[in-house]
């Protein structure tokens, strides 16, 4: 909320130093977001008196003027001498007052003045708008000053200007501070000193009474639980005062007449929003009288607010009628709490207002508001509460103000409409209670003063304990703690000695999976990956880019209220994420990408609220993993640089039987056929890795060769057993043997290792795979050469050279008989 | 074979020996001399011819000539290994300020590596760790953490809100009953739920919000959220705990602040700031000349939100507090535009 210091500083004393000002409202929970400071920049502005007004010889709509600024521009002589100025604006006269800007001068838009001629006549200096001099939204044409204005007088100094503006964060349980007197009273509560309501309005003349005017009816309580009508007769309709102006632009809206202004002064002032109708416009009944109503609208019923929208209406807005008789549902004139309809609004020719001051619920009034996308300085009030007491007052005081501004005379009375007024809360303060709560030593006595300063009336139960009643516009002090917090706010949490807890149940542990989750990012960074984050989000395209199948069963969350069509779904993979990563990287010359990203997909289904959230593991490696060095060769990454780091990962975790099965392009279409393999731990499928089809790269906008791979963490971490077993290391020598056997080109290398350990045995400490190659002059078409290194040893004794020779032979029997193998010497 | 012979070829031979500037050279010298086929070896070999009575006399020569010469080469290879060995050292220096050769590590994510410090501090302290779900229902994003019915919070406009597939449609505007998570604060009523007191945790994960990503915004970002419940608990304690925190993320200079503030959830309610890094509290333009940057929110947990778990709220007491990773992440390293941490961009990620 927008608060004028001046206007703040007519209602409670303000501390001279702005800084510790804004500091102690910081700390009392009034967070000051900003400072601004108006007015700062008027410097070489004047009060002008425009002395003849001629038409420009060459231009329809250009004025020359010459206009006296007194001593502010001396001529040859010395002596004052006027200006010549050429003028756009069409609202003045000569005689006028008006604010001058001198040569030189620097408006606060930043526009520089300068000497200049305008279709050949030369100007010096220019006549102010009130936009142009910073001080509303006016540009309709420049500033008639009053006529007194003084000849010469630096116009900041005639205006008053300079004003500080704070801008307040007011959280919503404090409905009472959105308003100037919320704010003094605050204050005044901070500090312990007194405020009051500022500028007196005299009480206005009075003719006739309301009740023979108008009549209002609540249809539902809950809605509106008050609703009050007050009559204005015979006013002019004009421009406000200056000093109505000042303030309400201070408070951030904009002057428009002298009796809108009137009401949105009061609403900044005293927090009541209220609404003045056009008398003459509303349908009366046979005996004169306006009959409003306050219903819920009817569902797709219309409605034209003053900005000029039709708006269709639902059963959950408010409306207010008039035409309200009996068997009859009336017709909107506003929409309660939120805005005035077109038809009923003060115009320039309104000679009476209903005025009306009412309580309306927060809820529909916030619903509105974001149904219709209409925000307004009232619905931001009565969104958070207003205070149903205090209506009529406000109501009175605006009547006044009215009144005054507006030359006419009120009808006595008001007409009222309060079937309910509010039960104001008993509560109870237990003075040890809240000690042990704040952890803080206030006294009984400190306490119940700070709590009177705000307004709370007291009556003393015991030595333990008090009764204390919230004012009327605390409606957020419905409890016990509410009163902890007041208090606690301004006797001041700096001043409370901080202490750690000393419970018991205190055991900083970790969760198997969390163990597990924590080694396996180690791991994976160790062997070289770098953690990302992308986007939980997905686009319904993604999946079909990738050519890959949601899970049996499921299918992807939908977004009810995306950001943008590509952001409409959650994922049901990382892999789309981690490929714009790679693309970005190769767009911005980065060649060398090895990602991974721990992350959750989400699977929903028919008959489900929240989807299942399955945690994965993901990684993509392109490029290689390092630039080519003076020691080292930059090798390009592939299939089997994934595989090594599943491998490792799986080792470092102690995944029990790790396996890899091919997989076919059909099986999974967004994988390179011949380069890719489900992941399993036994007969249970931890997830696939492979090389990502050319076709899906290119639909991704990254180059290939990509290799990837997803893994389900949940699967992962169950296949981890506690511990490897432990195999005593032997103290006696090994013999190692060499082997290449020919086999068919598409035999797995990994039925070749199956058959040699199960031959081998336990004295088969080692087989490994050292060369493949496959060239048709030397092996024949179709064939490839493996090449197996084998080192046998025993635990517990030196092997013989007869017993490895019987042993190496029975494996490569077995070796030739599973695969068809044929040794190459 | 005369004994000046043997003396002179046992002369020459040393000569040799000495003479040897090499392994290999001084190999040659011995096989010449003490080889099968050596020249030394040839005498002894031929003394079988050798006069009775002068046998004796020269093979003690022959003897001895040997031994002085074994023992020559031996020393002189020494001597040689330890030249060659200090020669092929000097050939073999490198130019150690030529870069190292290694496997490279990868580097974990800024906002995880935060989270992971973060969490770490809190179980220090006796936290556990606990995780809920993204995607939660609007009791517990919302009603049971004591948000009105109609706060604005709850609206389309600031929450995404996904189909829900029971087919139940909400009956304002066209929200749903189930949404991504705005707040990490959810956990703390599933744990209420599932836990009795004590319960000190710690609730880290991502959540969203529906903000158009910008260098300030993200529409997913990440917070932890912390929760303690127990007899006795009060805000002083809160105070302790935050500041303690405050120090071990921040450094031991750093200062803290608490400013009321208000939380559906918790009452008293207060936002924490802790003082600039960068001008040490003066004022700065970092910290927009307060000196303080705001980093958390915490309170007093609500007697409503006891409420709705069932818990005493006359026995027990607790306090929670929630803080966003990626505002302490760009507090601590100035990242200038938060995109940057979801880009995956390789030069940023492997900063850290």
């Amino acid at each position: 909320m927008k608060v004028s210091l001046k206007w703040l500083q007519s209602m409670v004393e303000v501390p001279a130093r702005l800084d510790d000002f804004v500091e102690k409202l910081d700390l009392t929970g009034t967070a000051v977001e900003s400072v601004s400071k108006t007015g700062v920049s008027l410097e070489g502005i004047f009060v002008g008196h425009i002395l003849k007004k001629e038409k420009h010889p060459d231009a329809d709509t250009l004025w020359v003027t010459t206009v006296d600024v007194g001593n502010n521009n001396l001529g040859a002589d010395a002596s004052p001498e006027a200006l010549q100025i050429v003028c756009g604006a069409q609202n003045f006269q000569a005689g006028n007052k008006v604010a001058v800007a001198l040569v030189g001068t620097v408006l606060p838009d930043g526009n520089k003045i300068k000497k200049t001629k305008l279709r050949g006549v030369e100007s010096r200096g220019m006549n102010c708008s009130a936009r142009e001099l910073g001080l509303g939204d006016d540009h309709e044409g420049i500033m008639i000053l009053p006529a007194d204005a003084p000849i010469g007088m630096p116009f900041a100094e005639y205006y008053r200007a300079g004003d500080t503006i704070l801008d307040l964060e007011i959280t919503p349980n404090r409905p009472d501070c959105m308003s100037m007197l919320g704010i003094a009273r605050e204050v005044a509560a901070v500090y312990g000193s007194s405020y009051q309501l500022g500028r007196r309005v005299p009480s206005p003349p009075v003719e006739g009474k309301a009740s023979d005017m108008v009549h209002v009816k609540i249809d539902d309580i809950e809605r509106c639980a008050r609703y009050t009508a007050r009559i204005i007769k015979g006013v002019t309709v004009g421009p406000s005062p200056e000093w109505l102006a000042e303030r309400i632009t201070a408070a951030g809206a904009r002057p428009i007449n002298n009796i809108v202004d009137a009401t949105n002064y009061i609403m900044f002032e005293t927090g009541q929003p209220l609404h003045a109708f056009d008398l003459d416009t509303l349908a009366k009944d046979t005996k004169g009288r306006v009959l409003i109503g306050v219903r819920a609208a009817k569902e797709g019923e219309k409605f034209t607010t003053l900005d000029e929208v039709e708006r269709t209406l639902s059963s959950d807005t408010t409306v207010i009628v008039d035409g309200n008789a009996a068997g009859k549902t009336g017709v909107p004139i506003a929409l309660a709490g939120v805005m005035g309809g077109l038809d009923s609004e003060v115009t320039e020719t309104t000679i009476n207002v209903l005025l009306e001051s009412a309580s309306f619920n927060s809820g529909h009034t916030s619903r509105t508001s974001r149904s219709l996308k209409l925000f307004s300085e009232s619905s931001a009030r009565f969104e958070r509460g207003v205070d149903d007491a205090t209506c009529d007052d406000f109501s009175a005081r605006a009547a006044a103000l009215i009144a005054e501004l507006g030359g006419g005379t009120a009808c006595e009375g008001v007409v009222d409409c309060y079937p309910a007024p509010r039960i104001l809360p008993i509560l109870t303060l237990r003075f040890d209670r809240m000690r042990d709560v704040l952890g803080a030593n206030i006294s009984n006595e400190e306490a119940l003063e700070l709590l009177v300063r705000l307004g709370c009336v007291m009556e003393p139960l015991s030595a333990e304990a008090c009764r204390i009643i919230p004012p009327s516009f605390r409606p957020d002090l419905e409890r016990e703690v509410d009163l902890y917090e007041e208090v606690l706010r301004l006797w001041g949490m700096d001043r409370v000695v901080p202490q750690l807890p000393g419970g018991e149940g205190r055991i900083g542990s970790r969760t198997r999976e969390q163990v597990l989750a924590e080694k396996m990012g180690f791991a994976l960074r160790a062997l070289g990956l770098n953690e990302t984050m992308t986007y939980a989000f997905a686009s319904e395209k993604d999946m079909e880019l990738l050519g890959m199948q949601p899970p049996e069963g499921a299918e992807p969350v939908k977004l009810i209220n995306p950001l943008n069509a590509e952001q409409s779904e959650l994922r049901l993979t990382i892999l789309p994420g981690l490929l714009r990563s790679v693309a970005y990287n190769q767009k911005h010359g980065v060649s060398d990408v090895q990602l991974y990203e721990v992350g959750a997909v989400f699977l929903t289904g028919e008959g489900r609220k929240q989807p299942l959230e399955r945690p994965q593991v993901a990684g993509v490696l392109c490029g290689s993993w390092n630039k080519q060095a003076w020691n080292r060769e930059a090798q390009a990454l592939d299939f089997f640089d994934a595989k090594g780091v599943i491998e490792q990962l799986a080792r470092e975790l102690c995944v029990a039987d790790l396996r890899f099965v091919a997989l076919s392009g059909n099986e999974a279409p967004w994988l390179t056929d011949g380069q890719a393999a489900l992941v399993k731990s036994g007969s249970t499928t931890l997830g696939w890795l492979g090389t990502i089809h050319p076709r899906v790269a290119e639909a991704f906008e990254a180059n290939s060769p990509i290799i990837a791979f997803e893994l389900e963490i949940k699967l992962l971490l169950r296949a981890c057993a506690e511990a490897r077993p432990f195999e005593p290391v032997s103290v006696f020598p090994a013999v190692e043997l060499d082997l290449a056997l020919v086999v068919d080109a598409d035999l797995p290398a990994e039925q070749l290792l199956k058959v040699a350990r199960s031959a081998g045995g336990k004295l088969l400490s080692e087989v490994r795979i050292f060369d493949v190659f496959a060239d048709e002059a030397k092996l024949g078409a179709h064939k490839k050469s493996l090449a197996l290194a084998f080192c046998y040893r025993s635990a517990d004794r030196t092997l013989t050279s007869e017993e490895v020779d019987k042993l190496h032979s029975k494996v490569i029997r077995k070796l030739e008989a599973a695969t068809g193998g044929v040794i190459r010497s | 074979m005369q004994i000046v012979e043997i003396e002179a070829l046992g002369e020459s031979a040393l000569q040799s020996i000495a003479a040897a500037s090499s392994s290999k050279e001084l190999e040659q010298v011995r096989i010449a001399v003490l080889g099968k086929k050596g020249s030394l070896t040839q005498v002894l070999r031929g003394m079988g011819s050798v006069r009775q009575e002068e046998r004796a006399s020269l093979g003690a020569l022959v003897n001895t000539t040997r031994v002085r010469l074994e023992e020559a080469l031996e020393r002189r290879a020494s001597e040689l290994k330890a030249s060659e060995l200090e020669a092929s050292i000097k050939s073999e220096a490198v130019d150690v300020t030529l870069p190292g050769r290694s496997h490279p590590l990868g580097s974990e994510h800024l906002i995880s590596r935060l989270t992971r410090e973060i969490c770490e501090v809190f179980r220090g302290i006796g936290y556990r760790v606990v995780e809920g779900p993204e995607v939660e229902t609007e009791y517990y994003n919302f009603t049971a953490l004591n948000a009105p019915a109609d706060h604005p919070s709850r609206s389309l406009q600031d929450t995404f809100y996904v189909l829900d597939r029971t087919g139940v449609q909400s009956k304002i505007l066209d929200e749903s009953e189930v949404l991504l998570r705005p707040q990490t604060s959810t956990a703390q009523v599933r744990v209420m739920e599932e836990e009795d007191p004590p319960i000190y945790i710690l609730a880290p994960g991502r959540v969203y919000r529906r903000d158009t990503a910008d260098p300030s915004h993200l529409p997913q970002f990440t917070q932890i959220e912390g929760l303690v419940v127990d007899r006795g608990i009060n805000f002083a304690q809160l105070k302790g705990t935050l500041e303690y925190f405050c120090k071990e993320i921040f450094g031991e200079d750093r200062k803290t602040r608490f400013r009321p503030h208000f939380f559906p959830f918790t009452e008293p309610s207060a936002e924490v700031d802790v003082s600039c890094g960068i001008c040490a509290g003066e004022g700065c333009r970092f910290c927009g000349g307060t000196g303080w940057l705001e980093i958390l929110g915490c309170g007093i947990v609500d007697p409503n939100v006891f409420g709705y778990v069932g818990i005493d709220s006359e026995e027990y007491t607790g306090f929670a507090f929630g803080m966003g990773v990626e505002r302490i992440a760009c507090l601590k390293y100035d990242v200038p535009d938060l995109r940057m941490l979801l880009e995956g961009d390789m030069r940023f990620l492997r900063q850290f």
